[in-house]
């Protein structure tokens, strides 16, 4: 086969397609690694060449092609305070405002999905105690969900590697892991404070019963989707929220692209994505 | 106060319905004054593909925005004949808004549309045909160029050849460059047709 190269027109193509497709923006910084894969697959799919590998890109049937490059240009790792801002942005903005708002006391519901190994959820638990005063006055309640058993069993068991935990300061991982051999396992009184639950989004029967959330956190989930998919989670999400809830989505993207359901909100930390006021 | 832990989920804990869950019940929760029965039953009746005549109708006179998205939800998920005809019927309609969202779930149904593109490609209402070729904008189908090919080489409406060729300018191939200079010549008067067939041109020869 005949060497394969990636010219600035199709790096273009490709770029504004793949925006549309998926909300990921690569910047000109980013076109060795786009170009690299790219190429990965052209030659995995015997594709001649970039225009033959792009028509079938666009128009085949089941999509697969389409994910299989979506999981090769996504990064999927998680770790301790990954997006840090958007739980500075959780307990400095968005549980003010659900606060204000409360009528009742009944407890703020917290939704992190997929769980993984539970980084995102304890993150969440670690920033409420460490930086949100309400919890002086408020219960939260914190859900995780995934599909993956075997995933959910690891969150529970709490035990990270150095890497997982390496953007935590080190006063947090004094305070809530003890050192163990490879690695640091997670105190009883932060595992025992989220619920891991199986879920799988893309079942009613299973996501019928999750409701009155405060907020959702589904971060580099949807970027996995196919658009149908994406909306179907979108509609899960929006019945699962109170009104004027939010839903956090990853940095890469982006909910008015899925479904006209939320508003945008933004706040001085983060944009996210608001369930109106008005809808039940 | 403090972080609590809730109690294991409940599937049946906060089910509110009115109505059972079979079709005959989800059907009449379609007409539920509240918004969210109307959006919960449209999400349910994706198991019950005779639901379709139904979710049109609904559909067609439903104001709320969220119920409407789950409705399209459904009959793109039910993907079926039916849920292709009643897609079509609401193409016609008079909203816009409508019209868009249809545009939109059509897109994601290519194996089921790709048997009537020639239909509507060939509808007697140039408004209808343009919406079909912004079907063809994103829908993943190897036949794509073939049918705009057709359209710009006989459609004797502009605004159709027009929407066609921008189209082309992304994603057509050595395929449509005769019908591309073909179309100079069917419109040479019109500045926008002439442009659009030589950025085509351009692009397809830079490739």
């Amino acid at each position: 086969m005949a060497q394969i190269t990636i010219s600035e027109e199709d790096f273009r193509k490709f770029r504004e397609f793949f925006y549309r497709k998926t909300g990921i923006q690569f910047e000109e910084t980013k076109r060795y690694f786009v170009d690299k894969r790219l190429v990965e697959r052209i030659e995995a799919t015997h594709s001649e060449n970039f225009r033959n590998y792009f028509m079938m890109l666009r128009f085949e049937a089941s999509g697969l092609e389409l994910q299989a490059l979506v999981n090769l240009m996504t990064v999927n790792e998680t770790y301790f305070f990954r997006e840090e801002y958007q739980f500075k942005c959780l307990v400095d903005s968005m549980l003010n405002d659900i606060t204000r708002r409360k009528k009742d006391n009944t407890p703020i519901r917290i939704w992190s999905i997929p769980s993984s190994s539970g980084e995102e959820a304890y993150s969440i638990v670690i920033y409420l105690l460490e930086y949100w005063p309400g919890i002086e006055k408020w219960d939260v309640e914190i859900i995780s969900s995934d599909i993956d058993t075997d995933i959910i069993a690891r969150a529970r068991r709490g035990q990270y590697t150095p890497r997982s935990v390496q953007h935590l300061p080190s006063a947090l991982l004094k305070k809530y892991f003890q050192p163990q051999a490879g690695g640091y396992q997670l105190i009883d009184d932060l595992r025992e404070a989220v619920e891991f639950t199986r879920v799988n989004l893309m079942e009613p029967a299973d996501v019928r019963a999750y409701r009155k959330f405060d907020v959702i956190f589904c971060r580099n989930l949807l970027i996995y989707f196919d658009d149908l998919s994406r909306r179907q989670a979108a509609e899960t999400f929006f019945d699962a929220l109170n009104p004027g809830g939010f839903v956090c989505l990853g940095h890469s993207e982006s909910m008015s692209r899925i479904s006209s359901l939320f508003r945008v909100r933004k706040f001085p930390e983060a944009i996210v994505y608001q369930k109106p006021l008005g809808d039940k | 106060m403090a972080i609590v832990k809730q109690q294991p989920i409940q599937q049946t804990s906060v089910d509110e319905r009115q109505r059972s869950r079979d079709l005959p019940g989800l059907i009449a929760e379609l007409e539920a004054e509240d918004p969210a029965a109307r959006r919960w039953a449209a999400r349910d009746l994706s198991e019950h593909p005779s639901s379709v005549l139904a979710l049109v109708g609904r559909l067609k006179c439903e104001n709320d925005s969220s119920v409407r998205e789950a409705i399209l939800t459904t009959l793109t998920c039910l993907g079926d004949k039916a849920a292709v005809a009643g897609l079509v019927e609401c193409l016609r309609s008079e909203d816009v808004a409508l019209r868009n969202e249809v545009i939109e779930a059509m897109k994601q149904l290519p194996e089921e549309v790709a048997p009537i593109m020639g239909e509507l490609l060939a509808d007697t209402d140039p408004d209808v045909r343009i919406f079909a070729v912004n079907i063809l904008e994103s829908l993943r189908h190897p036949l794509v160029e073939s049918w705009l090919i057709g359209v710009i080489q006989n459609d004797s409406h502009i605004n159709v050849c027009a929407t066609a060729v921008d189209l082309l300018g992304e994603v057509g191939s050595s395929s449509s460059r005769e019908a591309l200079k073909s179309l100079k010549s069917r419109f040479p008067d019109d500045p926008y047709i002439c442009f659009a067939a030589d950025l085509a041109l351009k692009r397809i020869n830079e490739d």
